[in-house]
């Protein structure tokens, strides 16, 4: 049976998935959930497979009406959840029963929040992704009034114990700051900035409210690149720190034009990119040197915590009879890619 | 009949580019084996479909080649790509016969804000730059920022073309503008800093369609001047290969 919901106040909200891997090779940004963990997170907690289309919100107070009833689940930064005017937890299943309100109010500490619809929704797709694309004018804009449809709706799960949580699953929460500390590791052309690199990781940095999806400006002392000659345009990663000014440091994030002609000075590390999502003007950021290695590790490390909550939730919902079958569809043949 | 092959330059390097891309660069000094070689290298990672890598984005000299950390590694990506460069080697690279577009522009006006400045610059007067900037079969080198942009070496100019002091809030689609020694088409309005001396009424891009761009590196492409009277009857038609 499919299911729908209806946007009341849709804030600062995209449909996105986590990202288009596809684009990069056709000159566009691969986009998506800017917080990677907590968007899996949220579509693993609603019984839905890692990618599938979700709400990113950013900084903004949020509400939608459940037109019939649905599991949702609500994660990344803090903030106050209540469904049908009762207080709900973050990083959990939540039952929203037909013609309630899902309100997200308060974000704080961090910047963006996802909420994951079991069965996911229809959304147009570009390459593979419903992620939006601002330069191409690519994306679902949602609206007051937009309504949603969701592939699979759920009966409310019911506690019979209340007040009881009901769910113990396990998962450690990111811990959200206002100075976060940011793992990168040495950028291809670290050499070009001679001594002056080191100053990346003796100084502090404050996140400037021109940031956005393409990239975090910092300001702070700035590396100093130790040559003059051209640089030609080539790829640069998601994570890339660049100097282009004498005002700020730039570090480019998932929305970052492709390619581009300054020297990369150091790149920030996948888990790391995560905890930048969530950085707020004026928060304060602190560099920290890492390798590859390291990185890698740690970003497995995080994998595995999200397969292990995978398990857990597929035991438990198949026990509660939720989302029967929801691995059907990984069953279609390959895509030709 | 044997396919044609192109040498890849002995000398490569390849650099971390943090834990979730490489970026992999032909040292050989021939800038067009390099080209060749980087494009190559793309064109086989994208065919030999890789668990855990994402896609290649090849430029000039180099190639950034994109991958998920969990599925594989820097390390291993780094043994796959020097593992492709010895089969390039072997084999040579599949040459693909180039298509050519042919682009209408307006030159100068509101069309083209920067023409008489970039004019001035190189002490040439604006038909002069409109004659360099048409005679001239440009090779598409690589898709750029925004949205597939087609970066060309630009045109025969006395000096590089600096970029402006304060780049645009908005360029609009089909702007066409050169800075340093390149050229390029504005397949979306976005932010820019280069010079533009023209706009194409023709679209470039659409996102509803696949492939986005109709040109891929190493295609060619020829600009020729149109009144400003033909803008509007021309404006909406896709840009597409000659027959």
């Amino acid at each position: 049976m499919t299911g729908s919901f209806v946007i009341l106040q849709p804030g600062h909200s995209v449909a996105t998935d986590l990202g288009r891997t596809k684009g990069p090779a056709f000159g566009l940004p691969v986009n998506g959930a800017l917080d990677q963990f907590s968007a899996k997170a949220a579509n693993i907690l609603a019984g839905n497979a890692d990618n599938e289309p979700l709400l990113e919100l950013t900084a903004l107070d949020f509400r939608m009406r459940a037109t019939t009833d649905l599991l949702i689940a609500v994660t990344g930064a803090p903030l106050d959840l209540t469904v049908g005017g009762r207080d709900c937890p973050q990083w959990e299943p939540v039952s929203v029963r037909a013609g309630e309100t899902v309100a997200v109010r308060g974000i704080r500490t961090g910047l963006r929040a996802y909420i994951a619809v079991h069965g996911s929704f229809a959304v147009p797709t570009l390459l593979g992704s419903c992620a939006p694309d601002t330069v191409v004018g690519f994306g679902l804009k949602l609206i007051e009034g937009t309504e949603l449809a969701t592939q699979r709706t759920t009966a409310p799960i019911t506690q019979p114990h209340y007040g009881l949580p009901l769910f113990r699953l396990g998962l450690t929460k990111p811990d959200f700051t206002t100075h976060p500390v940011i793992d990168v590791t040495d950028g291809p052309d670290v050499a070009e900035f001679g001594t002056t690199a080191d100053l990346l990781f003796t100084s502090q940095y404050t996140v400037s409210p021109r940031s956005n999806h393409i990239g975090l400006r910092l300001g702070g002392a700035l590396p100093e690149r130790q040559l003059t000659s051209e640089v030609l345009s080539r790829g640069v990663p998601v994570g890339a720190i660049e100097v282009p000014s004498r005002e700020e440091l730039l570090v480019l994030h998932r929305g970052r034009g492709v390619t581009a002609g300054y020297p990369v000075l150091a790149v920030v590390t996948s888990r790391s990119l995560d905890v930048l999502a969530q950085a707020r003007p004026g928060h304060t950021i602190t560099f920290r040197k890492t390798t590859v290695a390291d990185a890698t590790a740690t970003h497995r490390a995080a994998c595995l915590e999200l397969d292990r909550l995978r398990s857990t939730i597929q035991t438990v919902f198949g026990l509660l009879g939720i989302g029967a079958g929801e691995r059907w569809h990984e069953l279609s043949p390959a895509s030709g890619s | 009949m044997p396919a044609p092959t192109i040498a890849a330059p002995a000398a490569l390097e390849i650099h971390e580019s943090g834990d979730a891309a490489l970026r992999v660069v032909a040292t050989s000094g021939n800038a067009e084996a390099d080209w060749a070689t980087v494009h190559s290298l793309a064109g086989w990672l994208a065919t030999a479909g890789v668990d855990g890598v994402h896609g290649a984005v090849p430029t000039y000299d180099s190639v950034l080649v994109e991958f998920d950390p969990y599925l594989t590694s820097a390390r291993q990506v780094r043994a796959f790509v020097l593992l492709a460069m010895r089969q390039l080697d072997f084999t040579g690279a599949t040459v693909r016969e180039p298509r050519r577009f042919e682009v209408p522009v307006v030159y100068g006006g509101s069309y083209g804000p920067d023409l008489d400045r970039v004019a001035a610059e190189q002490g040439m007067d604006a038909a002069d730059v409109i004659a360099r900037h048409t005679e001239k079969t440009y090779v598409i080198r690589c898709l750029g920022a925004p949205a597939g942009s087609p970066m060309m070496d630009g045109p025969d100019f006395p000096f590089p073309v600096p970029r402006l002091k304060d780049p645009r809030l908005s360029v609009p689609a089909g702007a066409v503008s050169v800075a340093g020694r390149q050229a390029v088409i504005a397949p979306a309005t976005a932010p820019g800093g280069w010079c533009v001396i023209g706009q194409t009424p023709l679209t470039v891009l659409d996102a509803t369609r696949e492939p986005l761009v109709p040109y891929v590196p190493g295609d060619e492409l020829r600009f020729h001047a149109i009144p400003e009277a033909d803008f509007d009857s021309l404006a909406g038609q896709f840009l597409e290969a000659r027959p």
